[in-house]
């Protein structure tokens, strides 16, 4: 078998094309550039230098930026780490800039000014870790609650897991002033046509909106710091599958490849076909459940119940194939933990033409709906140049033209294999993102048959030699239905990820709305928002936020396993 | 005397009863239709009864002491119920007199109007929101209704909607009343309150609009004035514009009327399930054009047409 963490040849030129431009602008300011496992061009620079750095790889690279992890390496290097991932899209080659931060500076140089996209990451890195973004042009809290205390970071590595610091008295949130002559309507934290707590509030002249401003992160689950404190490599895919309701496979599948990069392990090929194949089921129901609830959105209920139906064939599906009809828990880092046995195969079949008919079917009464054309064509229009500003991604960046997919850009599991085809649209309004949708969904379906021609017989599952290594990174991508998640694994012993950090798809995009609705109706800001597909408690799953409001009743692990058991005894159920 | 003021009084009650006990069945008729076209099976044809019962058996909570505030719901549904006496229902309206139908075009806007006025003293945003866009649509649908009406009473000669029927039924269709007859029709959409034009409630927008703060028995009476507003326009509708065939007798004629009433709101629940939401300025631009054609309705009515 080929090693796994071998630099592919074909990414030499551009390694070495990178690597000299560095050097020539950054001088001595480039400490240290070396490819890591396996796909990742590292670069250690000096922290004076990073937007130096930021804009050769924006201006001479172009670059797309990922996301920010901040890491606290004060027991190693007396600092913080400060690491800014960008993908070079064209050469499926990820760059990191990684900069030290000495323990009594905690402050860096911000790069939202050249990026828009970097705002919230360099917010979450200031709140999380401590590091404060010098020169951020919004430099209110992100993800801590607003009593959380001033000084209290829970990523850092002497911030126990289940520390709960007292509240802080006297604050108030800081919203954003809204401008003269606009009066403010509240979209959240709880609204009917979100499915989960998100506070917009609305700045509006008439009915247009000239403005928002935004308070999420009320779903936190400090996963992140579980990964790092608690958990151990290989129970991290299940918690990882656990970061969305949807798209749980996606990211319990990202984390396994980031897991498998930094570890050197190949999973065996069958593994990489069931992988596929999962993920494209996943993107099914995800987008039909997306179409359906867009619609709702727009008071077209039909929509909604017609295209349920369709969709839940294959949660049956799943649940034949998995024994779930969500979170599978079929993932572990080196395979799969279940086969698709041969008798399932003529089923999945089925399932997937039945799909793809209906869908086709779909797809010709509402391109026919001139109403529902009045209503998302031309609304929520994302330009192609905001949208690689914002670094959005997904549907909602092909349907403004931009060409990325992270499918064919990194290709994992068997998409070298099977290569889906890249649906873009160039309009970049509500209308464009619908299309772009269902001609993914039509596409998915495609895919797993060729999965299903192609699959190669043999195991499932490569076993792990001895412990998880130390001093290693991964870096890994999956195209969700929403777009591209990231997750990035730091090895350090222990037998876990030193730091792991998840980027979910709905992270860039959200930060997209606030230039998707200005100018339009309040009437549309429902379907606007609907259109990005968000998913709120992917985006929210970092630091440790523990504390209940209200009853304050905290049930212990063994409380809460009693009393399921006796829950299932009174049901009769042999417990 | 005596018998024919008995007479006027049980036409009266047997108006106002249909428009009252009759219309939540219409409205389960409706939702179990909507259902099927949804591929589900619906709530019971009786549910709107037991939904009524429920809330008006729960605790009245008001956010504002403002007596009209108070008194709205129920003034929204008598406003309808009025407007039940003055409309055709199988014979000539009860109330009718000389030049009523004037005083129907105004109690037509009534309910509308209370309505509005409950989004602006329920002190919520999202209400005001709503009454904002409930009084954009009544501003361009009122027109239409009053514009078809007048060319009945063009037509026929006279202001009294029951001669206007009486003229109509004896001499059949003109041009200008089927014109008329359309584009009231097309404001039935409005009036009902249904899809695409349900935009002053949007609950994914606005979260039910003028509604968002009423509850319990005030929830009840607005829902009741909504269902019985939908099955009088119905009425209004089939009784002047497709009056034919009339026997002569009240009940006979009471039931055609309840066929084609049917049918028109079986196609007004159709347009409403293969729709989504306009916004509000494209649903008056939408009427705007309805009173264009019903203006060439009002100028081949006065070419005799």
């Amino acid at each position: 078998m080929e090693n796994p963490t071998a630099t592919k040849p074909s990414m030499l030129p551009v390694v070495e094309m990178a690597t000299r431009l560095m050097e020539k602008n950054l001088g001595s300011g480039l400490w240290d550039a070396q490819v890591r496992e396996p796909d990742v061009l590292w670069f250690r620079i000096d922290r004076q230098m990073l937007r130096t750095a930021t804009v050769v790889l924006l201006k001479e690279l172009k670059a797309r930026f990922l996301i920010s992890a901040g890491t606290d390496l004060r027991a190693q290097e007396k600092g913080y780490g400060i690491l800014h991932l960008f993908s070079l899209d064209r050469e499926g080659v990820f760059l990191a800039l990684d900069c030290l931060v000495p323990e009594w500076e905690e402050r860096i140089d911000s790069i939202t000014p050249l990026i828009p996209g970097a705002d919230w990451s360099e917010r979450e890195c200031r709140d999380a870790v401590g590091v404060e973004a010098r020169g951020h042009p919004d430099p209110r809290r992100l993800i801590l609650p607003d009593d959380w205390p001033e000084g209290a970071f829970p990523l850092r590595r002497d911030f126990p897991y289940n520390e709960r610091p007292p509240a802080a008295e006297g604050v108030r949130p800081a919203p954003k002033e809204h401008p003269e002559g606009t009066t403010v309507i509240p979209i959240g934290p709880f609204f009917p046509s979100l499915e989960e707590p998100s506070n917009w509030r609305i700045f509006l002249e008439g009915e247009t909106v000239k403005g928002c401003d935004y308070r999420g992160f009320y779903n936190h689950r400090g996963i992140e710091k579980l990964g790092d404190s608690v958990l151990t490599w290989d129970r991290i895919p299940y918690v990882a599958e656990r970061i969305c309701g949807i798209c749980g496979f996606i990211h319990s599948t990202c984390y396994c490849q980031a897991a498998e990069k930094a570890a050197g392990l190949q999973p065996p090929r069958r593994a990489e076909f069931i992988r596929t194949l999962m993920l494209e089921l996943e993107r099914i129901h995800s987008h039909l459940l997306w179409l359906g609830i867009a619609g709702h959105i727009v008071g077209f209920d039909t929509v909604l119940m017609q295209t349920w139906r369709i969709r839940e064939p294959v949660m049956w599906l799943s649940e034949e194939i998995s024994g779930n009809r969500k979170t599978y828990g079929m993932n572990a880092v080196g395979g799969v933990r279940r086969d698709i046995r041969p008798e399932q195969m003529p089923k999945i079949q089925d399932v997937v033409r039945k799909v793809e008919e209906e869908v086709l079917a779909l797809k010709k009464a509402i391109v026919g709906d001139t109403t529902l054309l009045a209503r998302t064509r031309g609304v929520g229009i994302l330009t192609e140049q905001w949208a690689k500003e914002i670094c959005v991604v997904g549907p909602p960046a092909r349907a403004s033209g931009v060409p990325i997919d992270a499918r064919l850009d990194h290709p994992y599991a068997a998409y070298d294999a099977v290569p889906p085809t890249l649906c873009t649209q160039e309009e970049g309004d509500t209308w464009a993102r619908v299309l772009v949708r269902v001609d993914e969904v039509v596409d998915a379906t495609r895919i797993i048959r060729e999965c299903l021609d192609q699959m190669p017989a043999g195991p499932v599952m490569s076993v792990m030699e001895g412990e998880f290594p130390d001093g290693r990174v991964g870096v890994s991508v999956v195209e969700a239905p929403r777009g591209e998640a990231i997750h990035f694994v730091m090895t350090g012993g222990l037998n876990r990820p030193y730091r792991w950090r998840v980027r979910a798809p709905t992270y860039p995009n959200l930060q997209a709305m606030p230039a998707m609705i200005q100018d339009q109706q309040l009437a549309d800001v429902p379907i606007i928002l609907g259109s990005l597909d968000p998913c709120f408690s992917c985006t929210e799953r970092m630091e440790a936020v523990d504390r209940r409001t209200g009853a304050r009743r905290v049930y212990s692990w063994e409380e809460l396993e009693t009393m399921a058991r006796r829950a299932a005894e009174e049901r009769g159920a042999p417990s | 005397m005596n018998t024919s003021v008995l007479s006027s009084l049980g036409m009266v009650l047997l108006n106002v009863a249909l428009a009252l006990l009759l219309s939540p069945l219409v409205e389960g008729i409706l939702r179990k239709l909507k259902a099927a076209i949804h591929s589900r099976q619906g709530p019971p044809i009786w549910q709107p009864y037991l939904d009524l019962l429920k809330l008006l058996g729960k605790e009245d909570l008001r956010t504002s002491a403002d007596p009209f505030y108070r008194a709205a719901p129920a003034l929204g549904l008598a406003s309808v119920l009025l407007l039940a006496t003055l409309v055709p229902m199988g014979s000539a309206p009860p109330l009718g007199f000389a030049g009523d139908i004037v005083v129907l075009i105004y109690v037509a806007a009534m309910s509308a109007v209370i309505l509005i006025l409950v989004a602006y003293g329920s002190g919520s945003p999202y209400a005001f929101v709503g009454g904002s866009r409930e009084m954009m649509v009544l501003l361009t649908v009122e027109p239409v209704v009053a514009v078809t009406l007048l060319v009945g009473a063009m037509k026929a000669g006279t202001l009294a909607t029951g001669q206007i029927l009486a003229w109509h039924a004896g001499n059949g269709p003109t041009i200008s009343m089927i014109l008329a007859g359309i584009a009231l029709f097309l404001a039935v959409q409005a009036q009902a309150g249904k899809l695409p034009f349900d935009i002053p409630e949007a609950d994914q927008e606005i979260m039910g609009g003028p509604l968002v703060e009423q509850s319990g028995p005030r929830l009840a009476l607005l829902r009741w004035t909504l269902w019985a507003k939908q099955l009088v326009f119905a009425f209004l509708l089939v009784e002047i514009f497709v009056p034919w065939p009339r026997t002569g007798w009240v009940l006979p004629d009471l039931l055609l009327a309840l066929v084609k009433v049917m049918v028109v709101l079986v196609l007004v629940a159709l347009v409403d399930v293969v729709n989504p939401r306009l916004r509000v300025e494209q649903a008056m631009g939408y009427y705007f054009r309805v009173a264009i054609s019903s203006l060439a309705a009002l100028a081949f009515a006065v070419i005799g047409m």
